[in-house]
């Protein structure tokens, strides 16, 4: 057994292993090429971990998704409110529409309203369609994307439900990342494993006596 | 010369006859394909040239000059590569020079049956795997398999206990290859249609490119920077880094090709995840051959081999870079159908890869002929010509990309959107046939070479003798 347990984060390979390992590394000519044990250079080992990071953080299907007809529900609640009328006929829709986005600032959606703005005369397009929508039974609004003047029901497949239709929202984690953290994991202990298995990096080969 | 040994016993072939067959042969191919690329280009630039014959139609011409560059070029420089440096790493002959020869010989066969078939509009349609499928299963048992022999049984017989990376990922590839090639091409012994298709050719697609040609890439470079620098490989633990990222990251992402298809949207979060991790490997290649070049970057500057490698590896930068990030959700919406992916395709093939290709044709040709570069201003020509060439049509055709994803959002005319882009389809024409041009001398140069090419002496290395007369 050439193994060895007792430091792994040090070696994983027995001692005399790793002297049979070191005198052929640096007898063996193969084709008169060699090879240096140098340890991963820092900036190499923080570039991949950087790798991984960015890999999530760009890829989660957050970027660039279309608004949903859920997010403006709010906005559509209060448009026709004495206060906002007010607003409206005295300064103006920028004005009534400013006033609507203060009202909703504690909503659920609010990152998602700030990142799809939307004007009075938006709403006053989506605002039939969206109340039309809400008359159906059980319905989830966030199933149903705004496509410029149109709301249109998403194009994503999800999951069934109970009731036999599909979800149609697009989840930030699906199990594409779940099963990415499983190979991930698999790779680095795999790669772990074996540098742990080569000579220390403290060592060395002297190439043909150099 | 060479077809007389194609009959002899394998211990009566020369040493490197085939290396020397499939170098030759690949520059041939690469002229080939480099000519069809320059008339492609100039239709595209100048839509009245050569019109009213459907054989020079571009889309009967389009994927005649695309295989003719990866399957002639590039796969033949590759098996070039693998006959003469294989051997040399495990201190030993290649296993058959005759079935290397016997290779060659049917490949050249294979890929002009293809390739006329191709021409007449014989076609199975599919990106990158256009031959109809019995012309897959003659590559496949005339041209993959064969090679993979030959370069698995070289290094079972090596006289070394060791193997060195190169031939890790020689003997990985050339076997990923076949599997690549076999099932990649099911759609068309099975009839699949449709989405399994679609996902089936790239799969395809995508694995002709992360498991054959990168891998086998890098390989030439991890041979030609230290036998060329005289230096120590830099790390062999950032080589098993390399290696392993590019079997466990380069394997998996073939669904982004897909990102706008009906695919299950969990196959293209892992895909997409999976593509960027791309730049893994990439890391792990750049670090440690630049890291090799330490104390030798004269070399850089003097050396034509080491020149073309260390250019190859300076591309995978902006290959990887692009290649991880323009098939995440956000930006494939804007690039996705438009030349930017034919910019970036270019940057893979006839950056990246031929000019790491190129340097191992060189030193092998040089090496195995032993003869002295005929002309070393034509070598200097040829990279220069190469590398403006290539870089006209790579930013050319990244500026027209950009263009077209902006009238694709935008809703521009599609005609207006062509006029806009067609500057830069003549400055594309203009780079292409800078490489032509550049393959020709080539060609002439390594012929010159082996007909007159001052003798090597026993015991030195081409690079050696470059600047002694």
């Amino acid at each position: 057994m050439t193994w060895v347990f007792d430091a792994p984060l040090h070696t994983l390979t027995h001692a005399e292993t790793v002297a049979k390992n070191k005198a052929l590394w640096e007898a063996e000519d193969l084709g008169g090429m060699t090879e240096d044990n140098n340890r991963l250079p820092v900036p190499v080992v923080v570039l991949v971990l950087l790798t991984v990071i960015t890999a999530f953080l760009t890829t989660i299907p957050l970027w660039g998704q279309r608004p949903t007809a859920a997010i403006y529900v709010d906005y559509i609640k209060v448009m026709d409110t004495p206060e906002i009328v007010a607003i409206q006929g005295a300064q103006g829709d920028a004005a009534a529409m400013k006033r609507i986005v203060e009202l909703n600032k504690n909503s659920a959606f609010e990152s998602q309203q700030g990142r799809h703005p939307v004007t009075m005369d938006d709403l006053r397009i989506l605002k039939p369609q969206i109340e039309e929508l809400m008359k159906i039974p059980n319905i989830d609004l966030r199933d149903y994307t705004v496509v410029g003047p149109e709301v249109k029901i998403a194009n994503f497949e999800g999951n069934y439900r109970e009731n036999g239709k599909r979800v149609r929202q697009q989840p930030f984690w699906d199990k594409g990342y779940t099963i990415d953290v499983f190979y991930l994991t698999m790779f680095f202990v795999g790669v772990t494993i074996t540098m742990k298995r080569l000579p220390e990096n403290t060592w060395q080969p002297r190439h043909h006596g150099h | 010369m060479i077809l007389k040994y194609l009959f002899a016993k394998n211990e009566a072939i020369p040493v490197g006859s085939s290396a020397i067959f499939f170098g030759f042969s690949a520059i041939v191919w690469f002229m080939i394909g480099t000519g069809l690329g320059s008339f492609n280009a100039a239709k595209l630039a100048f839509p009245d040239f050569v019109t009213g014959t459907e054989m020079f139609a571009f889309g009967h011409m389009r994927q005649v000059h695309v295989l003719a560059v990866i399957f002639g070029w590039i796969s033949m420089a590759f098996a070039m590569a693998m006959m003469y440096i294989t051997p040399i790493l495990g201190n030993t002959r290649l296993w058959s020079e005759k079935l290397g020869l016997w290779n060659c010989m049917m490949w050249n066969v294979c890929l002009l049956a293809g390739l006329s078939l191709m021409w007449m509009g014989v076609t199975s349609g599919r990106e990158y795997s256009d031959f109809p499928w019995p012309l897959d299963l003659a590559v496949a048992v005339f041209i993959s398999i064969p090679l993979a022999i030959n370069v698995w049984m070289t290094i079972i017989n090596r006289r070394t206990q060791g193997i060195y990376t190169t031939n890790w990922f020689f003997a990985a590839s050339t076997f990923m290859l076949i599997i690549v090639f076999l099932v990649g091409n099911l759609p068309e012994y099975f009839h699949l249609t449709g989405l399994t298709e679609a996902y089936m050719t790239w799969w395809f697609a995508h694995n002709v490119l992360g498991l054959w040609i990168t891998p086998v890439a890098a390989a030439i470079a991890y041979y030609v920077i230290p036998k060329v620098t005289g230096n120590p490989l830099y790390s062999h633990r950032i080589g098993h880094l390399h290696f392993w990222s590019i079997v466990v990251f380069y394997s998996t992402p073939a669904a982004h090709h897909l990102m706008s298809a009906p695919l299950p949207e969990w196959l293209k979060s892992f895909a997409s995840v999976e593509g960027v991790l791309i730049l893994v490997p990439a890391i792990a290649f750049v670090s440690n051959i630049l890291l090799t070049m330490q104390g030798k970057w004269n070399m850089f500057v003097e050396n034509l081999e080491v020149r073309f490698t260390v250019v190859g590896v300076l591309l995978a930068i902006p290959l990887n870079m692009q290649g991880g990030f323009q098939q995440t959700r956000s930006i494939n919406w804007y690039i996705h159908g438009t030349g930017w992916m034919v910019a970036h395709a270019h940057l893979a093939l006839l950056g990246f890869s031929t000019f790491l290709e190129a340097a191992a044709v060189y030193l092998g040709l040089q090496t195995l002929m032993k003869r002295k570069l005929y002309s070393l201003t034509l070598g200097n020509l040829h990279f220069w010509l190469l590398l403006i060439g290539f870089s006209t049509y790579w930013v050319s055709m990244t500026i027209a990309g950009l263009i077209q994803g902006a009238g694709k959002i935008y809703e521009v005319p599609y005609i207006d959107v062509v006029i806009a882009e067609h500057p830069y389809m003549i400055a594309r024409w203009l780079g292409g046939t800078m490489v032509f041009s550049s393959t020709i001398l080539w060609l002439y140069n390594m012929w010159m070479t082996a007909r007159e090419g001052t003798p090597i002496p026993a015991g030195r290395m081409p690079h050696e003798l470059a600047y002694e007369r």
